[in-house]
């Protein structure tokens, strides 16, 4: 006679048990909490300015070796701006760059102005030091060129006569460089959300969802020695069939998925701040976020059970889950933002479960998630996960070795 | 019950894996006997794991029959070669969590874990995470953990394998203590003393078929004038000396 208080009780049995088995495997912790937070500090600080289209100029150095007024009046404006320095020759400012007192320098070569008068764009050098960083370097050859436009300008107003130069003579009329030479940029997700994107904000979900997968660590651990040991065998003779088994590690490990989830939000508000990086901003749609978790984790453990129930050895279903994990990371655009990926790749992205994860929980973080763009990528998790614990099942089932 | 009552019975079974020509069971038939001990002996490949995954239920014969005693279902319970059990978990913790797999009532589960850690001698042991324990302790806590079913059918698969000859005695002497209680063993070894020791009859496989079964001061007499020296001799009479893997 079948007791459904002795079942309900069982499965607390089993939960219980994975869970004990969890928390005394440090390596399968430690896979799970801290190799993700790292991520999410590393990647919060290294992406900062990447994702931010304010990206300050970087410390600069000038070599002007053109002594006419206009080109000496133009460099004086820009070492008026903070972080420039001059130097008196190229190889000082070779060593600076070298010793890392700068990240760039820039080479004003005689003469700077053409036959025509006008500022000549090769007679410019921009030097980069090693680990300036590419936007850094792509804001200050903008602004040089945008600024040399405005010499030419105002020299061609000059020349136009009285008419035009009242009409160019401004407050700011003896300034050759504007003070903002760039126009304001955002993106969709801004717009939408109204919240500024940060780096934080793209690297919890991301990493959040990479962390999510590596739970096959802690499944294939346990797994595969019930199996090897024959211990799952044993259970079946205390009347526990492969369906609980499979619900017992189902419920402890999306339980635990949970736990990640609250400590990575924790790294994300309290930790990143606190070592100088922007806090992750909560105002998200809880709704929406919850179901993305709830699908993402179930997506995470089947593929962990699937892996775990195919593979022989420990060995084997660490190395195929870690490798497998690490290619849908990149193919997902988790390791470097989709917005840094060529399009093709970005196409190929939308096909991988972590790339389903990952839209709808940046959609959540970053952006205003609705129903038609969340519900399509949950229904997709949750088939992926459902494909995975079907293929699971069989070999669960049959333990037996023939 | 009474004593010589048979609790689980098997009739010309019949076992062939998928995609194996060979049955690997072939008209095998055997009873148990409450209170008496069953020699399971044969070369390895010879059937006898097979034959005990048939018993415990977790194979069904393609044909034959398996029938529990006429007064109730008996309870058969395994004890696996292998250590099946959580080395991440104490031996108390181990025996809870199976005991926790059977229907019974929380104070009806405790009082089964101290039995079994009183018979199995584990007290001293019993908070220290099965991993860290000796070979002897595990192969005790691997009985227990059978123990909590309080079987009427014991099916031992090498129980003894790698262990130093005290906890043997000891597990020897468990294995006793069952049968005085009416317990009805099965016990498949390599060990042939340890048969001669314990088990009254026995039942020799090979090839998935029975080559010799009854009563093991029977079988020693022989069939001619001369009788077989001892259990091994009878063994590789039958079995023959040629390697087998």
């Amino acid at each position: 006679m079948t007791n459904p208080r002795h079942h309900l009780s069982k499965l607390m049995q089993l939960v219980m048990k994975e869970w004990r088995l969890l928390l005394r495997n440090p390596h399968g912790l430690a896979a799970l909490f801290l190799m993700p937070s790292a991520f999410v500090l590393v990647m919060s600080f290294t992406l900062k300015n990447t994702l931010i289209v304010r990206v300050p100029l970087p410390a600069t150095g000038w070599v002007l070796e053109d002594k006419s007024p206009i080109a000496a009046q133009w460099s004086r404006e820009w070492l008026a701006r903070p972080d420039m320095k001059s130097f008196v020759s190229r190889d000082a400012l070779k060593a600076a760059l070298k010793a890392r007192q700068i990240d760039a320098g820039i080479i004003v070569h005689a003469p700077w102005l053409g036959d025509d008068g006008r500022p000549r764009t090769e007679a410019v050098e921009m030097w980069l030091g090693n680990r300036v960083q590419p936007a850094a370097a792509a804001r200050l050859r903008a602004e040089l060129s945008f600024s040399m436009l405005q010499v030419q300008m105002k020299i061609a107003a000059a020349e136009a006569g009285p008419f035009a130069s009242v009409l160019l003579s401004s407050a700011a009329s003896s300034e050759l460089l504007p003070e903002h030479g760039a126009p304001t940029i955002r993106y969709l997700y801004e717009i939408e959300s109204g919240r500024t994107m940060t780096a934080v904000q793209q690297s919890v979900p991301a990493w959040l969802i990479f962390g999510m997968f590596f739970v096959v660590i802690p499944i294939a651990g346990v797994l595969i020695q019930e199996r090897n040991d024959r211990t799952l065998t044993r259970l079946t003779t205390f009347g526990v069939s492969p369906g609980q088994v499979l619900a017992g590690k189902l419920i402890a490990l999306m339980l635990l998925n949970w736990v990640q989830l609250a400590f990575m939000l924790l790294v994300g508000r309290v930790l990143v701040p606190l070592l100088g990086g922007d806090a992750l901003n909560l105002s998200i749609a809880y709704g929406w976020f919850l179901l993305m978790v709830a699908a993402t984790s179930a997506a995470a453990v089947g593929l962990g059970l699937l892996i775990a129930a195919r593979t022989r050895s420990f060995e084997h279903a660490a190395a195929l889950g870690g490798g497998i994990n690490v290619i849908l990371a990149a193919i997902a655009g988790v390791m470097v933002p989709r917005m840094l990926m060529p399009p093709t790749l970005q196409t190929v992205s939308e096909y991988s479960p972590m790339g389903w994860a990952l839209d709808g929980m940046q959609s959540v973080f970053l952006g205003d998630p609705d129903a038609a763009f969340i519900l399509p990528r949950a229904a997709l998790l949750l088939a992926f996960a459902a494909v995975c614990l079907l293929l699971s099942w069989q070999p669960i089932r049959h333990q037996e070795p023939a | 019950m009474n004593e010589n009552t048979c609790v689980l019975a098997a009739e010309q079974l019949v076992y062939r894996y998928p995609k194996r020509l060979e049955p690997a069971l072939n008209g095998v038939s055997l009873q148990l006997v409450r209170g008496q001990a069953v020699g399971l002996l044969g070369p390895n490949g010879s059937g006898k794991s097979t034959l005990i995954n048939l018993l415990n239920g977790l194979r069904a014969p393609q044909s034959g029959h398996i029938t529990h005693g006429a007064e109730r279902k008996a309870v058969v319970a395994w004890v696996p070669q292998e250590y099946a059990f959580y080395p991440d978990l104490s031996c108390r913790e181990n025996l809870r969590f199976f005991a926790g797999m059977l229907d019974l009532t929380t104070n009806e589960a405790t009082r089964r874990v101290d039995a079994a850690l009183s018979a199995c001698l584990l007290h001293e042991f019993a908070e220290q995470r099965a991993r860290h324990c000796s070979g002897g302790v595990r192969r005790r806590l691997n009985l227990g953990i059978a123990l909590l079913q309080q079987p009427d059918v014991l099916l031992l698969d090498e129980p003894t394998v790698g262990v130093d000859p005290q906890s043997r005695s000891f597990l020897l002497d468990r294995v006793r203590d069952l049968m005085r209680a009416g317990t009805a063993v099965l016990y498949a070894t390599h060990y042939m003393e340890e048969v001669s020791a314990v088990c009254s009859q026995i039942l020799l496989l090979d090839h998935g078929r029975v080559l010799a079964s009854g009563a093991l001061d029977t079988l020693l007499r022989g069939e001619g004038d001369v009788p077989f020296a001892n259990l091994e001799a009878l063994f590789t009479h039958y079995t023959q000396r040629g390697l087998r893997d």
